[in-house]
């Protein structure tokens, strides 16, 4: 079961009250200071006792109305074992229903107690419960969402990838620097496939052959 | 001179290859930006409305410089067999600019996978689900998150207790006692109503989802962003090489 901001989660009552096979089980729900002055002849229905005047003037209410049929015992399986303090939302402004399962109007400490009544006779009862806290909740903007971090993975994409283009560029600005140099090239030298041509040269002693017959 | 020659169309073969390679991935780099862009993944308005949405604008910058890449290698293998240095020159610089925003968009995209965090999903999951005022302004952060829990059978970004431990938009207009999480965390029947109510408002196992969204979530926003990222540095790296072999080679052609 989950406690939240208004409701918590009890065991059942189940295999306590076996021998009070007519009595009515009422769950007592009190806050901390009230419960040496709860009194078990209190009857569940009244005023002092009504859920919708909890917890100002009422201390302790007294709700759930329920018989050993219940909560058989054993436990079949499959049955849901747990009872929720505080379900009921659609009596908790009824002032009709006072021994309404209202949900709890502050996050306490709550102290409960489980009572059986045979007509309006205590005949049984269970100890206080420990102190009960109800969660309280916090706002979204408690939830920090800065400073996650840069993953390696981040870090290493990016200083690699800034080398390499430095690199790159460095490279592009020796190959405009150096556009007319030899020194880098020179010895890898090559010509272009297509644009070998045969430049005709005339050696010097073709001329002179005819001014050495005169 | 022979063994020279041998050099040099070993070198143009080289860089002819590494061309062919840069204009494959360029074409596939396209195909899988065009993918992230276009898959309705669902998840896109949980990341629009938030700075994230760069992780889009990181894949739409991938489109483009796919295309540019195999445009590129086009004419760097024109310009490799040709032998000429204009073509060359123009080749270099144009993969310089590309290499730079293909740089970009991989760092983007790896800075803002960072910054999808559990905490800043399952902030955006408690300001905006059901917000109601002002009416209908976050009915897509709704129903994105209402189709993530049904489909995935989960509840809240790290568990249900999501839902209880902090105040939300959806707190205000529902209570806790009757709904300590909204109804699609409830374990469905065939008509879209809980199976046992009480169960589910208990936490039952077995009526509710217990597990948390944020694997359902963070599974196909790493996928497409690491996809984006590592992709477009291994791309980079190798066009980094065969722009060095291309530098070689041009400084190296006789004018």
């Amino acid at each position: 079961g989950v406690t939240t901001a208004s409701t918590f989660v009890l065991d059942q009552p189940r295999c306590i009250f076996d021998n009070y096979g007519n009595a009515d089980i009422w769950l007592v729900v009190a806050l901390e200071d009230a419960i040496s002055t709860f009194n078990n002849t209190a009857g569940p229905g009244t005023p002092e006792t009504a859920f919708q005047s909890f917890p100002d003037p009422v201390r302790a209410y007294m709700t759930l109305n329920a018989t050993l049929a219940h909560y058989p015992c054993p436990k079949p399986d499959g049955d849901i074992a747990v009872l929720r303090v505080g379900s009921e939302t659609s009596c908790a402004q009824d002032a009709s229903r006072p021994t309404c399962n209202g949900p709890l109007p502050g996050p306490g400490p709550y102290r409960v107690k489980f009572l059986a009544l045979e007509g309006s006779v205590p005949v049984a009862e269970t100890v206080w419960s420990e102190p009960i806290m109800l969660r309280t909740a916090k706002p979204p903007s408690s939830i920090a969402t800065t400073g996650s971090g840069h993953s390696a993975g981040m870090i290493a994409i990016t200083t690699i990838l800034s080398i390499l283009l430095a690199v790159l560029l460095a490279g592009l600005v020796a190959m405009l620097v150096f556009w007319r140099s030899e020194s880098c090239g020179g010895s890898s030298s090559f010509s272009k496939p297509e644009s070998v041509t045969v430049r005709r040269y005339n050696t010097h002693h073709v001329y002179d052959q005819p001014a050495a017959r005169l | 001179m022979a063994k020279s020659d041998d050099c040099i169309h070993i070198l143009q073969g080289l860089l002819v290859f590494g061309n062919v390679v840069i204009g494959m991935c360029g074409i596939a780099l396209t195909a899988e930006c065009i993918y992230f862009v276009s898959t309705p993944q669902g998840l896109y308005p949980l990341l629009k409305d938030t700075e994230n949405s760069d992780i889009h604008a990181a894949a739409w910058i991938g489109i483009f410089v796919g295309l540019a890449l195999f445009a590129l290698s086009i004419l760097g293998i024109i310009g490799v067999i040709k032998a000429s240095r204009t073509l060359l020159l123009v080749y270099i610089i144009l993969m310089l600019i590309t290499f730079a925003f293909e740089m970009a968009s991989c760092i983007t995209a790896a800075t803002h996978q960072d910054s999808l965090t559990p905490e800043f999903f399952l902030k955006q999951m408690l300001e905006r689900y059901q917000k109601s005022d002002p009416a209908n302004s976050d009915n897509e952060v709704t129903k994105t998150w209402d189709e993530l829990m049904l489909q995935n059978h989960c509840c809240g970004v790290l568990s249900p207790s999501d839902w209880v431990e902090y105040t939300s938009a959806f707190r205000l207009t529902h209570s806790d006692a009757d709904y300590p999480w909204p109804r699609t965390c409830c374990v469905l029947d065939a008509k879209g109503l809980p199976v046992n109510l009480d169960g589910c408002k208990l936490g039952v196992s077995g009526y509710y989802n217990s597990n948390g969204c944020y694997d359902a979530i963070s599974g196909p926003v790493s996928t497409h962003a690491w996809g984006v990222a590592w992709f477009g540095f291994a791309i980079l790296c190798w066009t980094f090489c065969v722009l060095i072999g291309t530098m070689f080679y041009w400084s190296g052609i006789e004018y």
